[in-house]
C-alpha cells in the first residue's frame, strides 16, 4: 500500500499547513510519511504544491501519480489533473484550506477527532478551522481507503531539523550565516532555540564575513559552523583555503540548489560535489560528507564536528534543497559521535608558518608545513575508517549495482524494493573509501543515480578507483526536480542484467 | 609613577620593513600602549590583514590571526564573540580596510563590537610595489596607472563617523601619538577606529610632508562628544590635498556593546 496526495495553490493559500497537519495525523496514526515541498520564489501567488507519500511501510520518496490532488485554486486542478491516476479523487471545491483537511481525513476513513487534536495543538484561528474541516468531512462522501490505527513511534523531520539538532547536540557554540535558500531552514531552527539551547546564531554583512568570524571564533576554541549554497559558498571558498592553510577547525553546511550562479534557487540539484572537494586554492585537507536522509544528517553533522576539531580541518556538510526541506518518517534514533573541543588560542597564520606561528619562506619551513598537511590527510583516512562511510541495501551479490549519494537514497531506495540489485550509498567524499567501493562494484552491472548532469559521483569513482560507468547506465535528472520512485522503478529496471 | 612591566611581545621573526619605515615606530607605539595597559600578554589577541602592515605579525608576539587581504573586521568580531574577554587589535593597511575589505570597516562601525582597528595609512600598495588605493590622491602616477589616477580619494574619517563608529582618532606614525591613541582606543567600551598616516617612505613619500602640517584636536579645543564639530574637523584634509592636518581623536561617544547584547554570550567558550 502506498498513497500519493498533492495539495496544491498559490503561495499564501496554505497548502503547506494543510499538508503538515495531514502528515502529523497519518503519523500519529502509525504510517510512514514522506513530504515534500515544490515552491516558487515569490511570496503570495504563483503556483505551489506539496506531495505526501504513505504508507505501512518505510517509505522515503513521493511518486508521479496521484490519489487525490487537492486544487486549493483553478491553476492547481489545470496543471495536476494530469497526474491523477484513473480512480483518483480530484478536490476542487472552492472553499478554505481546512475544508479539505476534513475531505480529506473522510476519504481516508480517519477519525475526526484526530483532526480537531491537530487544530488544537495549530491554535491559531481555532473555531475557524474546525468548523471549516468538520464542513469539509461532513460534505465529501468519497471513499479511497480505511485507515487502521497501527503502533509506529516514528519521529517525523527534514534535513534541516536534523542538521540542526546533529549541531546542537555536538556542542554547537556559534551558527555564522548570510541567508540563503535551501540554507535558510537551519538557519531559522537554530536562531529560534539560541537563548534555549545555550548557543550563538550571528547573520553578518555577507557570506565572506560569516566565514571569517566563524575562523575568528574557532581559534578562541569555539565550536563554529555556518551555512549556505553555492553561491555563498563560492564567497567562502578563499577563507576556507585559510582555514585550509592555518589549520582552523569549522563545519560548513552546504545546501545545494540548481546553479551555475542564481540557478534555480527554489528547486534541487547535486550539483555542487566537485564544489565542495576542490572549493578553495592551493592544497589542504578536507572533509566532504553527504547524508541521504535527516538522521544521517544528524550523524554526520556530529562527525563533522569530531574531524574538523580532532583534525583542525574544515569540513562539508552536502545537503540539497530535497532533503533539507522534505519531511521523512524515521524510526531509528541517530547515533551521535562526541567530539572535544581541541583549539587554543596561539597564532594562525594564512602565510606558509613556522613552528613560532610567523610567516616564512624558507624551502625547508615549506616543505614540513605541506608535509604537515599531507599527513592530516593520511591520518584523516585512517580514523574515517572507523565510520560507516558506505551503506549498502537490497539484494547483496546481485550481478546489478545501483550507486547513489546524498538526496536521491529515498527515491532510490524505494525504487528498487522489488528488483534484483544491491545499492550502495556513498556517505564519506573526502576522504573517499577507495577499498571499500572498490570491492563493491567491481564486475557489477553498475547503475549511477544522480540529481546533475554530469554525474559528479561518477567522476569521482573514475577518478578514485579507475572504474568509469558507462553513459547509458547513468540515471540523471537536472531539471530540479527530485527523482520520483515510480519513475526511477522503470529507468533502473531498463538497466537491470 | 608605576613602573611598567616589559611584556615578552618580541618575536624570533627579524623585520623585512625597508630601513627607516615609519612601520618600526607603529610597532614601537603598539607595544608601548600594551605594556601600558598592565595587562598580560595572553589577554590580547591581534589580527592582519595583507601588505606591509602586515607583518607587525610577524613581529608581535600576541595571539591571533594573519588573515586574507581586506579580512581583519570580522575576524575581529569572532574572536570577541568567541572570547569577550580579549583584547583584541586588527591591523589593516589601507589597501586592506578601504579598497579589498571596506564593507568589513563599514560594518564593523555598525556593530560595534568592543576591539580596535588600526589602519596604516600610506595611500598606495606598497608591498606590491606602489599601486594606488581608494585614498591616494588625484594625479599620482605608477607604472600601472600612467594617465595618473582621476578619481578623488576617500575620506576614511568622514566615512567612519558616517558609519556610526563609537570612536574615531587619526595620528601620524610616531611612537607616542600612536601609543597615547591606542591606550584611548584601547580604554574605549565598543569599535575604535584609529587611522595612522605612515608615509611610505619608497612610493608616497610625499607624505613626510604631512608632518609639518599636522595639529592636534586636544590643542585647538575641539569637543570630540560633537558630532558635527567632528564632521567639520575631518572636513579640512580630503586626503588630496595637502592642508592643515587635525590629528587625535575626532569623536568619541557611548552606544550598547554588540557582544554584550546577548543573554547566552557570556557562557560560550567554555569546553564541553
Amino acid at each position: 500500500m502506498r498513497y500519493n496526495i498533492l495539495f496544491g495553490g498559490a503561495a499564501g493559500q496554505g497548502p503547506n499547513i494543510l499538508g503538515e497537519i495531514l502528515s502529523k495525523a497519518l503519523n500519529k496514526c502509525g504510517y510512514y510519511v514522506f513530504y515534500s515541498r515544490d515552491y516558487q520564489s515569490l511570496i503570495r501567488g504563483g503556483h505551489n504544491f506539496n506531495v505526501l507519500t504513505f504508507s505501512e511501510d518505510p517509505i522515503y520518496s513521493n511518486d508521479s501519480k496521484m490519489d487525490v490532488v487537492i486544487a486549493l485554486d483553478e491553476n492547481t486542478e489545470k496543471i495536476h489533473k494530469k497526474d491523477l491516476k484513473k480512480n483518483g479523487i480530484l478536490m476542487n471545491a472552492k472553499k478554505e484550506n481546512m475544508y479539505f483537511a476534513g475531505a480529506v481525513f473522510k476519504i481516508l476513513g480517519i477519525d475526526f477527532k484526530i483532526l480537531d487534536d491537530e487544530l488544537k495543538i495549530l491554535e491559531k484561528r481555532y473555531e475557524e478551522n474546525l468548523k471549516n474541516s468538520k464542513e469539509g468531512y461532513n460534505e465529501e462522501k468519497r471513499k479511497l481507503c480505511k485507515l487502521e490505527k497501527k503502533k509506529l513511534k516514528g519521529t517525523f523531520y527534514n534535513g534541516s531539523l536534523g542538521i540542526s539538532e546533529g549541531a546542537v547536540k555536538s556542542g554547537l557554540d556559534i551558527y555564522y550565516a548570510y541567508p540563503m535558500t535551501p540554507a535558510t531552514p537551519v538557519l531559522t531552527e537554530l536562531a529560534g532555540n539560541q537563548v534555549k539551547n545555550n548557543y550563538l546564531v550571528l547573520e553578518l554583512e555577507n557570506e565572506i564575513a560569516v566565514i571569517l568570524a566563524a575562523i575568528g571564533s574557532s581559534i578562541t576554541g569555539a565550536k563554529t559552523m555556518v551555512g549556505t549554497s553555492g553561491g555563498g559558498f563560492d564567497l567562502m571558498s578563499e577563507s576556507l583555503s585559510m582555514a585550509g592553510i592555518a589549520e582552523i577547525p569549522l563545519v560548513l553546511y552546504l545546501a545545494q540548489r540548481p546553479g551555475p550562479a542564481s540557478g534555480v534557487p527554489t528547486y534541487t540539484s547535486q550539483g555542487d560535489l566537485n564544489l565542495a572537494r576542490h572549493a578553495g586554492h592551493g592544497e589542504f585537507s578536507r572533509i566532504v560528507l553527504a547524508p541521504g536522509d535527516p538522521k544521517e544528517c544528524e550523524e554526520l553533522t556530529s562527525q563533522a564536528f569530531y574531524f574538523s576539531q580532532n583534525f583542525k580541518l574544515p569540513a562539508i556538510l552536502l545537503s540539497d534543497k530535497h532533503l533539507a526541506e522534505s519531511f521523512y518518517t524515521i524510526y531509528k534514533i541517530p547515533k551521535l559521535t562526541k567530539s572535544k573541543k581541541m583549539i587554543n588560542l596561539k597564532k594562525f597564520n594564512s602565510y606558509e608558518w613556522n613552528a613560532e606561528g610567523t610567516s616564512t619562506e624558507d624551502a625547508k619551513e615549506i616543505n614540513l608545513g605541506v608535509k604537515r598537511r599531507l599527513k592530516i590527510i593520511e591520518d584523516v583516512k585512517k580514523e574515517s575508517e572507523k565510520f560507516e562511510m558506505i551503506k549498502s541495501y537490497g539484494k547483496k551479490g546481485s550481478k546489478n549495482l545501483v550507486i547513489l549519494w546524498g538526496s536521491t537514497k529515498g527515491a532510490v531506495l524505494d525504487a528498487v524494493k522489488e528488483l534484483d540489485c544491491e545499492v550502495l550509498q556513498i556517505l564519506y567524499m573526502e576522504p573517499f573509501p577507495i577499498d571499500a567501493v572498490k570491492k563493491l562494484i567491481s564486475k557489477k552491472n553498475i547503475i549511477l543515480v544522480e540529481n546533475n548532469s554530469t554525474a559528479q559521483l561518477g567522476q569521482l569513482i573514475a577518478e578514485k578507483t579507475g572504474i568509469i560507468i558507462e553513459d547509458k547506465n547513468k540515471i540523471l535528472r537536472y531539471d530540479g526536480r527530485p527523482f520520483l520512485a515510480d519513475e526511477l522503478n522503470i529507468e533502473i529496471k531498463k538497466r537491470l542484467k | 609613577m608605576k613602573k611598567i612591566k616589559k611584556l615578552p611581545l618580541e618575536t624570533k621573526h627579524k623585520p623585512t620593513w625597508c630601513p627607516g619605515c615609519p612601520n618600526f615606530m607603529i610597532l614601537a607605539g603598539v607595544k608601548k600602549a600594551i605594556e601600558a595597559t598592565g595587562k598580560k600578554r595572553e589577554d590580547f589577541a591581534m589580527v592582519a590583514g595583507i601588505g606591509c602592515h602586515a607583518k607587525i605579525f610577524d613581529y608581535l608576539n600576541l595571539p591571533g590571526l594573519n588573515s586574507l587581504h581586506g579580512r581583519v573586521p570580522p575576524v575581529c568580531l569572532g574572536l570577541k564573540i568567541g572570547n569577550p574577554n580579549l583584547k583584541v587589535l586588527g591591523f589593516s593597511g589601507d589597501g586592506d580596510a578601504y579598497a579589498e575589505g571596506i564593507e568589513h570597516t563599514l560594518h564593523a562601525a555598525r556593530y560595534n563590537s568592543n576591539w580596535t582597528y588600526i589602519v596604516h595609512n600610506n595611500q598606495t600598495f606598497s608591498l606590491t610595489t606602489g599601486q594606488p588605493t581608494p585614498v591616494t590622491e588625484k594625479g599620482f602616477k605608477d607604472k600601472t596607472t600612467p594617465l595618473g589616477v582621476n578619481t578623488e580619494p576617500f575620506n576614511p574619517i568622514k566615512i567612519m563617523l558616517a558609519a556610526g563608529a563609537s570612536f574615531v582618532a587619526r595620528v601620524f606614525a610616531d611612537v607616542d601619538s600612536v601609543a597615547w591613541v591606542l591606550k584611548e582606543a584601547i580604554n574605549h567600551k565598543g569599535f575604535s577606529f584609529v587611522e595612522i598616516l605612515q608615509p611610505c617612505i619608497i612610493f608616497h613619500k610625499e607624505m613626510l610632508e604631512y608632518k609639518k602640517n599636522i595639529y592636534s584636536l586636544e590643542e585647538s579645543g575641539h569637543d570630540k562628544t560633537n558630532y558635527v564639530a567632528a564632521m567639520r574637523k575631518a572636513e579640512e584634509f580630503d586626503y588630496n590635498t595637502i592642508n592643515k592636518i587635525p590629528v587625535g581623536i575626532f569623536y568619541q561617544t557611548k552606544k550598547p556593546i554588540f557582544e554584550e547584547q546577548f543573554p547566552q554570550i557570556k557562557k560560550l567558550g567554555k569546553d564541553d
